[in-house]
C-alpha cells in the first residue's frame, strides 16, 4: 500500500485542503458543542432572555454551516483525489500496454490485463475517497478535540489518553480474529456461491435429462446452508464492533463518573465545562471508530494495489526504431537472431536470408517456435541476440513507421473493431480512402459481393470483435485491409481448414494476388503452400532446423520427407 | 417500485427475522436516544442540586443505555442479514423456477456470454434492498416518530419542528434524490461500458493495430473512453456525497430550532430549563440515525435496475404446447426450414428439406457456421424455425411439447455439463434407475471402463479432460436408451481411432435406431447411409459417401482441402 500512499501524497493540493478542511471540521465541531452548552447555560443558569442568546444562536448557526460545509468538502476532495489517482494509474498502465512488446504476440494475457484496467483500478478508490480523508481527520480532529478537553478538565484528558488506546489494540486483536474466521470459511462460501452459477451452466443438460424441476429445492437448500456460513463470519464481525462499543461506552462511562463526581460531591467543576466535556468525550471516540472502518475499507483495496504495482514494475524490453525509411522491395536477412523471454521458451539464433519477392514457409509442430521467429521477424518482439537486416539496414536504424506501412500480418484469428466495414478496412491505410479504392480492395478479397448485400452496405456497423461476420467473411475483411495497404512484405499465418470452399480458394487467389508485389513469410499449414515456397524453413523445438526448397529438403533432410510421406498416406491421389 | 414487487414479497416471506430487525434497530436507536437525553437532563440537574443520588442514577443510566444499544444493535444486524440472505435464496429459487422451462432456447436467443455471470450478480446485488433500501427508512422514521412523542409532552413547537425535520430527512430528501438519480443513472454503466469495450479492442487488437500504425490513435481513444467513465464516476460519487451533506445538514438544522424554540420558551418560562439540554440532546440522538438513509437513493436505484433487468431475462412465454411424439421408431422430415436468429439480418438456415428414414445414419457436415448446429437446435425444438416445418413421423414437431420431445431423444450436445459429484452421480442423470452394471456397460462402451463410478468429479467437470467428458456424454446418452440419437459433434476431442470404434459398436447394437451426427471432420463417413452437406445455411449436397465422392462437387472438394492440412 506504500505506492498508494505515494499517489495519494502526490497530489499536495488535495491533501493540504484536506487538512484544512479537517481543521475547519474540528473547529466547527467545538463550536457547535461550545455554542450550544453556552445558549443552554444562558437561559438555563443565567436566566438570560432570548435577546441575549440571539449571537449565540447565530453563532451556532454559522458553525452548523461551517461543519456542514467542511463535510461535504472533505467528502468532495476525497473523491476527486479518487477519481485523480486512478486517471493516473490508468494512464500509466495503458502507457505500460503500449509500450509492451510481448503485448502483441501473447494475446492469452489480454483478459487478465482488461480486468487490470478496469476493476483492479477501481477497487483501489476505497483507499483514495475514504481512507485517506478518514486518516488525515484522525490526525487532527481527535487532537484537537483532546487539546480543549485538557484545557476545560484535565483529568478527563487523562482518563481519555489511558483508554483510547484500547480502541485500536482491541480494533486489531479482534480485526485479526475476524479475518481468521474468514478466512477458514472462505472456501466454504465460495462453493456455496460458485454452487447457484454452477446449476445455471447446467440448466441445458437438466432439462434435457428432465431434471430441472428438482434443483430449485437444491438451490434453496444450498442458499440456506450459504446463509448460516456467512452468518458465522459476520456473527463475529458484529461481535467485534460491539466489543469496540463497550469500550468506548466504558471510557465515556468513567469521564460521566468523574464529571459526576467533581460536579456533585467536590463542586469543583461548573455546568459550562463539564457540559461541554461530555458532549467532546463521544465525538472523539466515535472518530476513532469511524478510522477503524475506513481502514478495513483501504485493506480490501491492497490485494488489487499489490496487482497493479507488480503489472507496473514489469519492466519491457521495446522494439528500437532509427530514422532510416524503407523502400520496397524488401530484402530482409536473419542473422543469429535469437529471442528468449524469461526463463520461458527460447528461439536458438539462426541466421538466414529472404530475397525480394520470394516466398518463404515456415513448417514445424505447434509449439516449435514459428510464431515467435515471425513476431522477431515483424519487428514486434525484440530479438534478444543478432541482428536483423533490412535492405542492408541494421532494423535499429529503420524507422518504424516506415516500417509497420510496407507490411501486412495476417493472421488465423483476425481482429475486427467495432465500428463499419468501411472503418475496418480503412485502418489499412493512413490517409484518406476514395470509394474506387475501397471497392477495388473488397472486391480483390472477395468480400464486395457481401458487403453489397447489406442493407447499409460499407457503412454497415460489425460489433464488438467483429461480431455477427463469420471467419471467412473476417478474413476477407482483413485481406481487403491487406490490399488497400499493398503491402511489400507479408506475414501470413496460414488459417486451417473449416473454412467454406469459396472462401478457401478466395483466399487462395488472394493471397497470390497479394504475393506478386510482396516478400511473403507464411506459416505454412498446407502441403500446396509449402511446395510452392521458393524457401521452407523447418523449425523443431525453437531450432532452425533445415533450409532449403521441398525438393532439396525431400532429397536430404529425412524429418521433413518423413512428415510429408506421413501426411499423404495412402490418399496420394487427392494432393496436386 | 413495481420492479421490486417479486423481491418485496419474497423479503416479507422472513416476516420475523424482519420483524425482530426493525424492533432491535428501534430499540438500539432509542437506547441511543435515550442514552444522550440522560446524560443531558442528568448533568443539568446535578448542577442544581449536590444528591448523591443523582451521581449514582446518572452513572447507572448511562451505562444502562449503553449496553443496551450495543447489544440491541447487534441483534438488528445479525436478524437483518439473516432475513436478507434467506430472501436471496428464496430469489435463486423462484428465479431458477421462472428460467428453467425457458432453457435452453433462452440461453440461444441472448447471445451474450455473460448472462449467467450477470443474472448471479444481480441476484446478488439484491441483497442491498432490505438492509440499506427497505428498512432503514422505516426504523429510522420509528425513532423519530417516538422522538416526537416524547418531545410533545414537554413542548408542541419543539416535536413540531422535529416532525418537520424527520420528514424531511425520511420522505423529501430520499424520494427528491432518488428521481434526480434515476434521470442520470445511466452514465455509469454506459460509460464503464463503452470503456470495457475499448480495452477489449486494445489489447486483443493490439497486433493489427501496430501493424497498421493505429496505435496511437487507439491509446488516446481508450484514455478518452477512460476519462468519460472516471467523469462518470466522479459525477456520482459527488451526487452522492450531496445528498449525504444535505441529509446532515437537515439533520443539525432540526436540533439547531429545536434549541432555538427551546432557549426562547425557556427563557419566557414556559419551559423548565431543567429539560432544554435534555430535549436538544434527544433531538441531537434522534437524528444522528439519518446516516444510512444518504445511501438510500443509490441502493434504490442499483436494486430496481437489477430487479428490472432479472424479471426482462425471463420474460418470455415458456413452450406450453402438449403434443407428444409418436410412440415406436419415426422417421424425421424437414421441409423448407428456415431459421434466422435475432438481430441477424441473414439467415442461418434457409429452405432445408430432407428425409432421413427411421433406423437411417446421417452425417451433417459443412464448415464453422454453414448452419449444422442451428439445424440440430431447431430438431430440439430448442429454437423454433421462421418457416417450414420439422415432423416427426406423422406429427409437427411445433406442436410437441419440448420435454417430451427431450424425454425420447438421446443427445450431446457439443457443450455438455457435469455437475460436481461422483462419476455415477453424473451418469444417474441419465438414467436413475440403471443398476451399476448398466453403468459400467455404458462406460465401458465409451472405452471408459478404468473409471471408478465412485470417483469425483469437479465442478464443471474440470478434473476431466475434452475427450472424456465427450465421451461421459455420450454414455449418458447410451443410459438414456431411446431409439433417436442427435449427436453435435461428440467426438470433436477424441481421437479418430477410437471415436469410429464407439461408431461400429453403437451401429451394430442397435442397427434399428435413428442417428444422426454432426461432425466436425470427414474421416469415417463411409459407414453413414447419408451425408448432408451444408454451406452457408444451404443445404447443397446430399448422398453417401461413395456418391459424393464421385459426384467430384462441394463435398469432394473439402474432402480434398482437409487431406492437404498439415496439423
Amino acid at each position: 500500500m506504500g505506492s498508494l500512499k505515494q499517489m495519494a501524497y502526490s497530489q499536495n493540493n488535495r491533501i493540504r485542503l484536506l487538512f484544512l478542511a479537517s481543521l475547519a471540521k474540528g473547529l466547527a465541531m467545538i463550536g457547535q458543542a461550545l455554542f450550544f452548552v453556552w445558549v443552554a447555560d444562558s437561559v438555563f443558569l443565567k436566566s438570560a432572555s432570548f435577546e441575549d442568546v440571539l449571537p449565540l444562536l447565530a453563532a451556532l448557526l454559522a458553525v452548523i454551516l461551517l461543519r456542514a460545509g467542511a463535510s461535504y468538502a472533505i467528502g468532495r476532495l476525497g473523491i476527486t483525489l479518487s477519481v485523480e489517482a486512478r486517471r493516473r494509474l490508468r494512464r500509466e498502465l495503458i502507457a505500460s500496454y503500449k509500450e509492451n512488446p510481448l503485448q502483441g504476440s501473447i494475446a492469452g494475457q489480454s483478459g487478465r490485463k482488461v480486468g487490470l484496467l478496469l476493476e483492479a483500478v477501481d477497487d483501489t478508490d476505497g483507499y483514495f475517497s475514504k481512507y485517506i480523508p478518514q486518516m488525515i481527520q484522525s490526525y487532527t480532529i481527535p487532537l484537537m478535540l483532546l487539546g480543549v478537553i485538557f484545557y476545560l478538565n484535565w483529568t478527563t484528558g487523562l482518563i481519555i489518553l489511558i483508554t483510547a488506546p484500547f480502541i485500536p489494540l482491541f480494533m486489531a486483536i479482534v480485526g485479526k480474529r475476524t479475518k481468521q474466521k474468514a478466512d477458514e470459511k472462505v472456501e466454504q462460501l465460495a462453493g456455496f456461491s460458485g454452487a447457484f452459477l454452477d446449476v445455471l451452466q447446467g440448466l441445458t443438460t437438466l432439462r434435457l435429462f428432465g431434471q430441472a424441476k428438482r434443483q430449485s429445492d437444491t438451490i434453496r437448500d444450498n442458499s440456506l446452508k450459504f446463509r448460516d456460513s456467512t452468518m458465522d463470519v459476520l456473527k463475529s464481525a458484529f461481535l467485534s464492533s460491539l466489543t469496540l462499543e463497550y469500550i468506548s461506552m466504558l471510557s465515556i462511562g468513567i469521564v460521566a463518573l468523574e464529571i459526576g463526581l467533581r460536579l456533585v460531591v467536590f463542586d469543583s467543576i461548573t455546568f459550562f465545562p463539564a457540559f461541554l466535556v461530555m458532549l467532546l468525550v463521544p465525538d472523539f471516540f466515535n472518530l476513532l471508530k469511524e478510522f477503524g472502518s475506513a481502514f478495513h475499507t483501504a485493506r480490501g483495496s491492497a490485494a488489487s494495489a499489490e496487482l497493479l504495482t507488480e503489472e507496473l514494475a514489469k519492466n519491457h524490453q521495446p522494439v528500437e526504431w532509427g530514422e532510416f525509411p524503407v523502400n520496397a522491395p524488401i530484402e530482409l536477412a536473419v542473422e543469429q537472431v535469437g529471442f528468449q523471454y524469461g526463463e520461458g521458451f527460447q528461439l536458438e539464433p539462426a541466421s538466414f536470408k529472404l530475397d525480394a519477392g520470394t516466398s518463404t514457409a515456415l513448417v514445424g509442430a505447434s509449439g516449435s517456435g514459428k510464431s515467435t521467429l515471425m513476431n522477431v521477424m515483424a519487428g514486434l518482439l525484440p530479438a534478444t541476440s543478432g541482428r536483423l537486416l533490412i535492405n542492408g539496414l541494421p532494423q535499429k536504424q529503420v524507422s518504424e513507421d516506415e516500417w509497420f506501412g510496407q507490411l501486412s500480418y495476417i493472421t488465423q484469428d483476425p481482429y475486427l473493431f467495432a465500428g463499419t466495414i468501411k472503418e475496418n478496412i480503412e485502418l489499412g491505410s493512413n490517409q484518406a480512402v476514395a470509394k474506387q479504392e475501397l471497392i477495388a480492395a473488397a472486391q480483390k478479397a472477395g468480400i464486395l459481393e457481401l458487403v453489397e448485400s447489406l442493407p447499409e452496405g460499407f457503412d454497415t456497423v460489425i460489433g464488438e470483435a467483429g461480431r455477427g461476420l463469420s471467419g471467412g467473411e473476417k478474413q476477407r475483411l482483413v485481406l481487403a485491409r491487406a490490399f488497400l495497404k499493398k503491402p511489400s512484405l507479408l506475414f501470413f499465418d496460414e488459417p486451417t481448414a473449416g473454412l467454406d470452399l469459396h472462401t478457401e480458394q478466395v483466399l487462395q487467389r488472394a493471397i497470390e494476388e497479394l504475393s506478386k508485389e510482396a516478400t511473403v513469410i507464411t506459416i505454412a499449414h498446407r502441403l500446396h503452400t509449402i511446395r510452392n515456397a521458393s524457401r521452407i524453413i523447418v523449425l523443431d523445438a525453437g531450432k532452425v532446423e533445415a533450409i532449403g526448397t521441398h525438393e532439396e529438403l525431400m532429397d536430404s533432410f529425412s524429418p521433413y520427407r518423413s512428415m510429408i510421406e506421413a501426411q499423404q498416406g495412402g490418399k496420394q491421389a487427392w494432393v496436386n | 417500485m413495481g420492479e421490486l414487487k417479486t423481491v418485496f414479497w419474497l423479503t416479507l416471506k422472513e416476516k420475523r427475522d424482519v420483524a425482530l430487525a426493525i424492533m432491535f434497530g428501534f430499540l438500539a436507536g432509542l437506547a441511543g436516544v435515550a442514552l444522550l437525553g440522560a446524560s443531558g437532563y442528568l448533568i443539568s440537574k446535578a448542577a442544581l442540586t449536590a444528591q448523591m443520588t443523582t451521581l449514582v442514577v446518572m452513572a447507572a443510566s448511562l451505562k444502562l443505555f449503553g449496553f443496551a444499544a450495543a447489544i440491541t444493535r447487534y441483534a438488528e444486524r445479525l436478524f437483518s442479514h439473516r432475513a436478507t440472505f434467506t430472501m436471496l435464496g428464496h430469489l435463486r429459487g423462484s428465479f431458477f423456477e421462472r428460467l428453467a422451462p425457458l432453457a435452453p432456447g433462452i440461453f440461444q436467443r441472448h447471445q451474450s456470454g455473460d448472462l449467467l455471470s450477470r443474472i448471479v450478480g444481480d441476484v446478488e446485488s439484491l441483497q442491498n434492498f432490505l438492509l440499506r433500501v427497505l428498512y432503514p427508512p422505516i426504523v429510522v422514521g420509528m425513532i423519530l416518530v417516538a422522538t416526537v412523542f416524547f418531545t410533545s409532552f414537554y413542548s408542541l413547537p419543539m416535536a413540531l419542528i422535529v416532525l418537520v425535520g424527520a420528514i424531511f430527512v425520511v420522505v423529501i430528501l430520499p424520494a427528491f434524490f432518488a428521481l434526480r438519480r434515476r434521470k442520470k443513472t445511466h452514465a455509469t454503466g454506459e460509460t464503464r461500458g463503452e470503456f470495457a469495450a475499448a480495452s477489449a479492442e486494445f489489447l486483443y487488437g493490439f497486433k493489427d493495430l501496430k501493424i497498421h500504425l493505429a496505435l496511437d490513435q487507439k491509446s488516446a481513444e481508450l484514455q478518452e473512453s477512460a476519462h468519460r467513465y472516471e467523469q462518470a464516476q466522479q459525477n456520482e460519487g459527488l451526487e452522492e456525497n450531496r445528498v449525504q451533506s444535505v441529509n446532515a445538514l437537515v439533520a443539525f438544522l432540526a436540533s439547531f430550532f429545536v434549541l432555538a424554540t427551546g432557549a426562547y420558551f425557556v427563557s419566557i418560562g414556559e419551559l423548565s430549563g431543567l429539560y432544554l439540554a435534555m430535549l436538544v440532546m434527544v433531538s441531537l440522538g434522534a437524528f444522528e440515525n439519518v446516516g444510512p438513509l444518504a445511501a438510500l437513493p443509490a441502493y434504490y436505484e442499483e436494486s430496481r435496475i437489477a430487479a428490472r433487468r432479472l424479471d426482462e431475462v425471463v420474460d418470455e412465454e415458456p413452450d406450453n404446447s402438449t403434443g407428444t411424439m409418436p410412440e415406436g421408431p419415426v422417421d424425421i422430415q424437414a421441409n423448407r426450414i428456415s431459421y434466422r436468429y435475432p438481430n441477424d439480418s441473414r439467415l442461418s438456415l434457409d429452405e432445408v428439406s430432407f428425409q432421413l428414414p427411421q433406423g437411417s445414419k446421417t452425417a451433417i457436415v459443412g464448415p464453422s457456421g454453414s448452419g449444422k448446429s442451428t439445424l440440430l437446435q431447431l430438431l430440439l425444438k430448442v429454437a423454433v424455425p421462421e418457416n417450414g416445418e420439422i415432423r416427426f413421423g406423422n406429427e409437427a414437431l411445433s406442436g410437441m411439447c419440448p420435454e417430451n420431445v427431450w424425454e425420447r431423444m438421446n443427445i450431446v450436445l457439443q457443450e455438455n455439463h457435469f455437475f460436481s459429484g461422483t462419476i455415477e452421480s453424473n451418469l444417474r442423470i441419465a438414467n436413475e434407475q440403471a443398476d451399476t452394471e448398466q453403468l459400467h456397460e455404458a462406460l465401458e462402451l465409451v472405452r471408459l471402463g478404468h473409471l471408478e463410478l465412485s470417483a469425483p468429479v469437479y465442478e464443471k467437470g474440470r478434473n476431466l479432460s475434452g475427450g472424456e467428458k465427450q465421451r461421459l456424454a455420450m454414455a449418458r446418452a447410451f443410459l438414456k436408451g431411446e431409439r433417436l440419437w442427435l449427436l453435435d459433434e461428440p467426438f470433436s476431442s477424441v481421437d479418430g481411432v477410437t471415436a469410429q470404434s464407439i461408431y461400429s459398436e453403437l451401429f451394430t447394437r442397435h442397427p434399428q435406431d435413428t442417428f444422426v451426427i454432426i461432425s466436425h471432420d470427414l474421416s469415417g463417413l463411409e459407414n453413414m447411409d447419408r451425408i448432408l452437406v451444408l454451406e452457408n445455411g444451404r443445404l447443397i449436397e446430399q448422398g453417401n459417401y461413395q456418391e459424393l465422392m464421385e459426384r467430384r462437387g462441394y463435398f469432394f472438394g473439402l474432402k480434398k482441402i482437409e487431406e492437404q492440412v498439415f496439423v
